[in-house]
């Protein structure tokens, strides 16, 4: 991130770091994130998905319910209706065999019907008794054979007047308490018929009597559930209850019962408001005696299975909801996570930093492949970056050993032309000098390969190049070097003050017809070593001056070029803060102050 | 991300409308499993059995569990304060309570309802004020009823006996203030005695032929529960008096309903106690609930003579049983 640069740095910080915190709250609700979009494509999908399952199998069911409850009251009030009618046939088939055989009884014979029906008595529990009257109501015969109730007439009844007259119908009687016998009080359902035969050509009529124990309607009835609170009642065609579980509650005027409806109705089912209560009503047709059954459940009940069933649909929804968020969350977050950490490596690199420890490659393939990758991309960056680092090194070394390569050779030989010369004329203490001082130059310059010589060895050198330069230009100039005691040990870059000095001679001195000065002082500040090199030569002008250091066009034998070696030398080596300075006014002199570290050797 | 707000935002809506939905299906709920106790005076009798039908027709029909129970005799009066505690002790939901003794039960039946067991009583009440209801026969007008009803058959002019049960007992006490009340104003009707059978068929017996020995020209006994007319209806008998002394009675057992068809009784008032067990249960369950139920149920009588003891609609009151 480049820094703008009206910003100062503290406050560049301090916006770095606000935009971090941000980051970290904006990652939590952040909505573009891998992992919020994962969780909350896939929670929004899953629950759709539930919903719309969830409510069109309530719908589906729900409707189901009410059928299936419908369906199963008509289910179970057929079986009873059947029962019922059955029983009911039975006691049609004892009247019928009474009538089949009131021939035979009427002409005198009685022993033989009497007989089968205490028979079928014996059989049938189900029957209390059987009674024979004369149409005037004179009691004939009754199975079994009790002692009568002299207070019953029977021609009161509604058994016995009902059916006089009616020779060709059942009459059913609702039921009732029998009173045929003196102390016998049980409840029944009679069936009476007249029976209408000829005897001797002539007409006579007869009333049966076939009393059914109520217990086994009532038991039919009551056994009849119809959910927890759902039941059937049973009225005749003039809607008198024939069986109502709670009987004594509707003859009480307690609990009504909508008959008058019910009896209206076609067979067949509808719901009723009763009480505040919704009630499903059905109604069935019972054959022979032309009663009905009604049937009443509540839908309450059917609604409370529905609740029941809502409540399941809810809670399972609902675990569901929670765990497709938790799953949801949970896959995100290790689809995501990978991602994240590579995107953290990413960012260190981002800001540089290289050294990062290779990511353990984990999660799903592209990922891993991804991770791979990445890692393989830092590696190979750090290793091109050491590579770049170690060439530049080599480079900077190569330049180093080129620089300090370039002693003029017009030294070397103007110096042996100089020896041959003084050989010449016979000047052996000349030539022996010279010849020391060159070796002792060269000894240095040389010095085992090392770039770091002493300040002494330094400073030697360049003593030993002034000799033989003042021997060579016959005592033209003059030179003083002062080297304080205490610095000669230190250290310094090798072959530094020699071009400076060959600057001077040759671009100061040698224009100046005076004689020339060159003084060589070394000092030292807390922490730098100074070179000074001064000369009262021609000196350089302000243009020249101000590009000697950095010209790169200055041709290998114009003045500049061995101080521009020299610069570029120290900088390389020591670093930017080192290097040189140069002081000079043209006709006075020129003054180089050479800058090093101070490094005790 | 837009595309996931508005899927957001449809959701709440889905649920909201789902939860909307859920509650307003959430109606009246079921009466979920509530256990009933019913103490009567007694386990095994006629009229107790009736009591029994009408309780477990109601709990058929509201869906609770009914406990029916009793101590074997009517006089077992720490028994039933034992079935009380029991029930206590039982964290029943509600108690529908026969109290043998006006006072005795006091103390369990407020115990009860200090335990916050709704206590409902049929049929004897207590002397406590602290009762949910009171479902029965009221006594004063059941007592009216049968001597307007004596006045009609026997006619304004008479010496009776007036046969109660328990003296001091508060239903003893009403029935007896209301047949007063009903021949009160028929100065020829003249009362010549109250007696009190304690619930005592041969006590009965006796002191009705004590009575008639001791008032030759009585003409008829008014008896005020099924042990005093059983009793008083064997009395004479033994006496061969049917048909010169006639008898007025209370409650419809079976020997009283012979007795009535042999024209030795001439009319019954008969309760209605499937009614007492039914309301009884019923308003137990409203009482669970918290529902605010009335503190005191009239169930009415019935005048029931030889005419009319077979007509459809008596016929369930007087023969109660199937078998």
């Amino acid at each position: 991130m480049p820094i703008n640069k009206k910003d100062n740095l503290p406050d560049y910080i301090s916006k770095v770091k606000i935009k971090q915190r941000f980051k970290v709250i904006r990652n939590i609700f952040r909505l573009r994130s891998l992992q919020s979009v994962i969780t909350l494509s896939f929670t929004a999908l899953t629950i759709l998905a539930m919903l719309f399952i969830g409510i069109a199998f309530y719908s589906t069911f729900s409707e189901n319910a009410e059928n299936n409850a419908t369906a199963s009251t008509q289910q179970i009030m057929e079986q009873a209706t059947l029962n019922l009618e059955y029983y009911l046939n039975s006691m049609m088939e004892i009247s019928d065999m009474i009538e089949d055989n009131m021939d035979e009884f009427a002409s005198g014979n009685t022993d033989k019907l009497e007989s089968m029906l205490s028979l079928t008595l014996e059989i049938r529990d189900d029957i209390v008794s059987v009674a024979i009257y004369s149409v005037s109501g004179d009691i004939l015969l009754t199975v079994p054979d009790y002692e009568y109730d002299r207070n019953l007439i029977a021609t009161e009844q509604n058994w016995f007047s009902q059916a006089a007259g009616n020779p060709f119908e059942h009459i059913f009687q609702p039921p009732h308490v029998q009173r045929l016998f003196a102390d016998k009080r049980p409840w029944v359902v009679t069936l009476s018929k007249e029976i209408a035969i000829n005897i001797s050509e002539m007409p006579r009529s007869y009333i049966s009597v076939v009393d059914m124990n109520f217990n086994v309607i009532e038991d039919v009835c009551s056994r009849v559930e119809l959910g927890r609170r759902g039941y059937i009642y049973v009225v005749d065609k003039d809607g008198h209850i024939i069986y109502h579980p709670q009987q004594q509650l509707v003859y009480a005027g307690l609990k009504q019962e909508n008959i008058d409806k019910a009896l209206s109705s076609e067979t067949g089912s509808y719901v009723e408001d009763y009480e505040g209560e919704k009630r499903s009503t059905v109604i069935k047709d019972i054959s022979y005696a032309g009663w009905k059954m009604i049937g009443i459940s509540y839908v309450d009940e059917i609604v409370q299975n529905r609740q029941k069933f809502n409540q399941l649909i809810f809670v399972i929804m609902l675990i569901g909801f929670a765990v497709i968020i938790l799953a949801s969350i949970f896959i995100s977050y290790k689809i995501s996570q990978p991602i994240k950490r590579l995107e953290f490596q990413m960012n260190r690199v981002e800001r540089g930093d290289f050294n990062i420890e290779p990511l353990e490659a984990k999660g799903e393939d592209e990922v891993k492949q991804l991770t791979r990758a990445f890692n393989l991309m830092i590696a190979k960056i750090r290793q091109l970056m050491s590579q770049i680092i170690m060439e530049q090194e080599a480079k900077r070394k190569n330049e180093l050993k080129a620089l300090q390569a370039q002693i003029n050779p017009h030294f070397l030989y103007n110096t042996l032309d100089s020896i041959i010369w003084m050989n010449e004329n016979k000047n052996h203490e000349g030539v022996s000098n010279m010849v020391a001082a060159l070796a002792k130059l060269f000894r240095i310059s040389i010095s085992r390969g090392s770039e770091i010589i002493s300040i002494s060895d330094e400073v030697e050198h360049v003593n030993s190049y002034l000799i033989i330069q003042k021997m060579r230009y016959k005592n033209k100039f003059e030179y003083t070097i002062d080297l304080p005691e205490k610095l000669r040990n230190y250290t310094t870059l090798k072959l530094i003050l020699q071009p400076i000095v060959e600057n001077s001679i040759y671009h100061g001195i040698n224009k100046i017809s005076d004689k020339g000065e060159i003084k060589i002082s070394i000092e030292s500040t807390e922490n730098m070593l100074i070179f000074r090199v001064a000369d009262n030569g021609y000196g350089i002008g302000i243009e020249q001056l101000k590009t000697i250091l950095t010209s790169e066009s200055i041709s290998k034998h114009s003045s500049g070029v061995g101080l521009k070696n020299v610069n570029e030398r120290i900088k390389l080596y020591y670093g930017s803060e080192y290097g040189i300075v140069i002081e000079s006014e043209q006709e006075v002199g020129t003054t180089v102050f050479i800058k090093v570290p101070l490094v005790k050797g | 991300m837009k595309l996931s707000k508005t899927v957001i935002i449809f959701i709440s809506i889905l649920l909201l409308i789902y939860f909307v939905g859920c509650s307003a299906v959430n109606a009246p709920g079921p009466n979920e499993e509530y256990n009933i106790k019913v103490i009567v005076k007694r386990q095994t009798h006629d009229f107790w059995a009736v009591v029994q039908m009408g309780s477990e027709a109601a709990g058929k029909e509201f869906g609770v569990n009914v406990d029916y129970i009793g101590p074997a005799t009517e006089e077992d009066i720490d028994g039933q304060i034992r079935m009380v505690e029991a029930a206590i002790e039982d964290k029943v939901d509600a108690l529908v309570l026969a109290a043998i003794d006006y006072k005795l039960l006091v103390p369990v039946a407020e115990k009860a309802k200090a335990a916050g067991i709704p206590v409902i009583i049929i049929d004897s009440n207590i002397d406590s004020e602290k009762m949910d209801s009171f479902i029965g026969t009221d006594n004063v007008d059941a007592g009216r009823i049968l001597g307007k009803a004596m006045i009609d058959v026997l006619g304004t002019k008479n010496n009776i006996a007036i046969v109660s049960f328990v003296k001091g007992a508060a239903s003893s006490n009403e029935r007896e203030a209301g047949v007063l009340s009903a021949i009160s104003s028929y100065t020829e009707i003249n009362v010549l005695d109250i007696l009190y059978c304690n619930s005592n068929e041969e006590i009965a017996k006796q002191l009705t032929k004590d009575t008639v020995e001791k008032y030759p020209d009585i003409d008829a006994f008014v008896c005020l529960n099924a042990y005093a007319t059983v009793g008083t209806a064997r009395g004479i008998i033994d006496l061969g008096k049917e048909g010169e002394i006639d008898i007025i009675g209370f409650d419809s057992t079976p020997e009283e309903i012979s007795y009535l068809e042999k024209d030795i009784i001439k009319l019954l008032v008969v309760q209605n106690p499937f009614s007492m067990g039914y309301l009884g249960v019923k308003y137990a369950i409203d009482a669970i609930k918290g529902i605010r139920i009335p503190e005191n149920i009239n169930t009415k009588v019935e005048i029931i003579n030889k005419e009319n003891m077979y007509l459809p609609e008596n016929q369930k009151l007087v023969f109660p049983f199937i078998d």
